[in-house]
């Protein structure tokens, strides 16, 4: 994927409100050829109002949508060239999976023949030709998700809209889909993931976005985003034996330490910029029970936390030794 | 455990509100109705619209008409008669055929004790409401029993006068004085009178299709199509809120289609659907009863379309109208158990109260059912059936309309 490849999908200046709240303010977005878009952001943050503006079901207050040139609440062809992959399973469930191909492909546009052909295709294609016959009610949830899938791509949309593709679904299913999807956007199918799996969309998106008040800020490749923000710094984890009492918890807390909630009392989170300066500040924990700690590479969770202001990993604050040791 | 089942369900219904109310508030609604429709059938709210024409014109004629209007659940149209308009009996055999009148009473000659005359009162009835003719029949017989009371024992003496000779002069004076106290004690509601059943010739009409009399049948297969057709309508239409809980309908409304292809396809395969399940119906009912299907096809056709597409559109609106699967098939239930009540389908509503009866006028099954009446008793053409087809028609037209309407109400939600 390059940023010389054209547009497929734009938004521009988007705005959108329910009543009493603006849901989407000043939106900004330019989806490119065969990039894989990850659009992160906590429930209620308007990522289902942004999927359907695209899909043209609702009219922005104001701004632009322009998918392919065209606007998709007016343009039937725009519509055509995007796929939609919902969170549920959504497909006739009393079908097999090539009747729901052929059924989807007609349903986006194609005729009966050339709908037989692209889901005979997009079988083969998606590895589905072992239960293409079969029912989908009868499948593991690791195939209907992968028919699900399909089933937005059948009719080979330039522009793919994907809703937690793999909510619920086991890792060699989950890694096999992600591996689908990656393949589909080598092949230069433009892909819009939505998902809560932040490690998912740390390999699999090509650039990544998080919805914060409206807006579509930052915006970056995830290692540009977390060198942006974590400037070199690594996340230093320490997971105690036991719940610290107040004299443990200040020593933790001068060391730059703070509990993670997720995690529970006995988890502690900070930020060191090395291996070194890690083992130093432990040499001050001796006294304390100490089950277990690491240094890591910060992730995109880490960057969650801090852009949506979840107390405890302090990857957000200043480092406060100043120094590695 | 199994009272924290119980909260959940509770709490389940408590908190869809819409189902909530329809699973309280109808049953009682329901039973109002239902009550309403059969009590009915008991005689005690029946109201029937008879057809009367008095080509006696005698005082004694005035006096019964007068009495005949007095008569609880009795409707009475008497028809003015002219000079060069058909006989009597003919615009009365008329009105009962077309269902204008459930029943007619015919007072044809003045009410004499000459028993070698025709009986004076003909009561004209339908065999496809044969019911009515008895009810008429036997309410005038008691009017007459009460009110006129001689008149059937003079009937009786005039007979004994043939057959025995005739009455001495003190017994002729004896049996005038007894008529005339009769007539006295029938005016305090004393008398205990015979039957009068000579003064009254029942007269059953038949089809005008040929058909002498077919059962009912043309009645109960267009009395139970349009139920059905309702039925299995409203169980396709909640496939719509599986759907959209199943996020096939976010799917297809992020397509070229839109919401409209996803509601339309829909309506369209319950209106195919129906048209398939009421051809079966007919279909048994001539192979089985000899309805004359196939020489009416092109009425019965036009009629089926319109009813299968009405139920369609109304399953496809009350879907529509619906959040949850629960308050669709609670509301289902409740509109197909009601419409199909009060528009006759589950019993003939010239048996119903008045209101009711007029209210059946809003209901789909009232207009099909006429309609395929009309097509296979009635014999009637193109120009009698066009209201029920434009009813039917315009109805699920505004259906459709408004089913589109919601659909892209909840395309933008």
């Amino acid at each position: 994927m390059s940023l010389s490849e054209p547009v497929v999908a734009a938004l521009q200046d988007v705005r959108f409100d329910y009543p009493g709240q603006t849901v989407l303010a000043e939106l900004d977005l330019e989806l490119i050829r065969g990039e894989c878009f990850g659009l992160l952001g906590p429930n209620g943050a308007g990522k289902s109002t942004l999927i359907k503006l695209l899909c043209g079901r609702l009219q922005p207050a104001s701004g632009q949508i322009l998918v392919n040139g065209q606007n998709p609440k007016l343009s039937a062809a725009a519509r055509r060239s995007m796929g939609l992959v919902p969170q549920q399973v959504a497909l006739y469930r009393h079908l097999s999976v090539l009747e729901n191909l052929i059924a989807f492909a007609q349903l986006s546009g194609c005729r009966r023949s050339a709908a037989r052909s692209a889901a005979k295709q997009t079988i083969r294609r998606c590895g589905l030709t072992s239960v293409a016959q079969r029912p989908v009610h009868e499948l593991s949830g690791g195939w209907q998700r992968r028919a699900n899938i399909a089933c937005g791509v059948v009719h080979a949309p330039s522009l793919l809209v994907l809703d937690e593709p793999t909510v619920g679904v086991d890792l060699p299913a989950r890694l096999e889909i992600e591996h689908l999807l990656a393949e589909m956007a080598s092949n230069g199918m433009t892909i819009l993931l939505i998902s809560h799996d932040l490690d998912q969309v740390e390999r699999l998106a090509d650039r990544v976005g998080f919805l914060v008040r409206g807006a579509i800020e930052p915006i970056g490749s995830p290692a540009e985003l977390l060198k942006r923000f974590f400037s070199g710094r690594f996340e230093w984890r320490v997971m105690l034996d036991q719940a610290p009492e107040a004299g443990v918890q200040q020593l933790l807390t001068d060391l730059g330490l703070e509990a993670d909630p997720a995690a529970g009392p006995m988890h502690w989170l900070g930020a060191v910029h090395s291996d070194q300066q890690a083992s130093q500040r432990m040499r001050k924990l001796e006294h304390v029970a100490v089950k277990e700690w690491r240094v890591r590479q910060p992730g995109l969770d880490a960057l969650w936390r801090a852009l949506f202001d979840q107390p405890g990993p302090g990857m957000n604050q200043p480092d406060v030794s100043g120094s590695s040791a | 455990m199994i009272l924290t089942v119980l909260r959940i369900m509770w709490l389940g219904l408590w908190r869809d509100r819409g189902a909530l109310v329809l699973a309280f508030l109808f049953p009682p609604l329901l039973f109002v109705v239902f009550a309403e429709v059969f009590s009915g059938s008991t005689g005690e709210g029946l109201a029937l619209n008879i057809a009367l024409a008095d080509q006696s014109q005698s005082g004694f004629s005035r006096q019964l008409i007068d009495s005949i209007e007095t008569i609880d659940g009795f409707e009475l149209s008497v028809l003015d008669l002219q000079g060069g308009l058909p006989a009597a009996d003919d615009q009365l055999s008329d009105l009962v055929r077309r269902g204008a009148a459930d029943a007619a009473i015919w007072v044809r000659a003045e009410l004499s004790s000459d028993i070698d005359s025709d009986a004076p009162i003909v009561v004209i009835g339908d065999s496809s409401k044969a019911l009515a003719l008895a009810v008429v029949q036997g309410r005038l017989q008691g009017l007459l029993q009460q009110e006129f009371p001689a008149l059937n024992v003079a009937r009786a003496v005039t007979l004994v006068d043939i057959l025995a000779g005739p009455y001495s002069p003190e017994q002729q004076q004896l049996l005038d004085e007894v008529l005339a106290e009769m007539e006295a004690e029938a005016a305090t509601g004393e008398a205990m009178p015979e039957p009068v059943n000579s003064l009254i010739e029942p007269r059953m009409l038949q089809g005008a299709t040929g058909v002498d009399d077919d059962g009912g049948i043309s009645y109960y297969a267009g009395a139970v199509a349009i139920l059905f057709l309702l039925f299995s309508a409203m169980q396709g239409a909640i496939s719509l809120i599986d759907e959209r809980s199943s996020g096939i309908v976010d799917r297809l409304l992020a397509g070229p289609g839109g919401a409209g292809v996803v509601v339309f396809g829909k309506g369209l395969f319950l209106n195919l659907q129906g048209l398939v399940q009421v051809s079966l119906i007919f279909a048994l009912a001539w192979w089985v009863y000899g309805i004359d299907w196939f020489g009416k096809f092109d009425l019965w056709l036009v009629t089926a379309v319109l009813a299968s597409a009405n139920a369609a559109w109304l399953a496809m609106l009350t879907a529509s109208l619906c959040a949850t699967r629960q308050q669709a098939q609670t509301a289902a239930a409740f509109l197909v158990l009601i419409l199909s009540a009060i528009g006759g389908s589950m019993m003939p509503r010239f048996l119903m109260p008045g209101w009711l009866r007029e209210l059946g006028w809003l209901t789909p099954n009232a207009w099909a059912i006429e309609a395929w009446q009309g097509i296979f008793w009635r014999g009637q053409s193109w120009s009698e059936l066009w209201l029920a087809w434009l009813v039917l028609g315009l109805t699920a037209l505004l259906a459709m309309w408004l089913s589109l309407v919601l659909s892209t109400r909840y395309a933008r939600a």
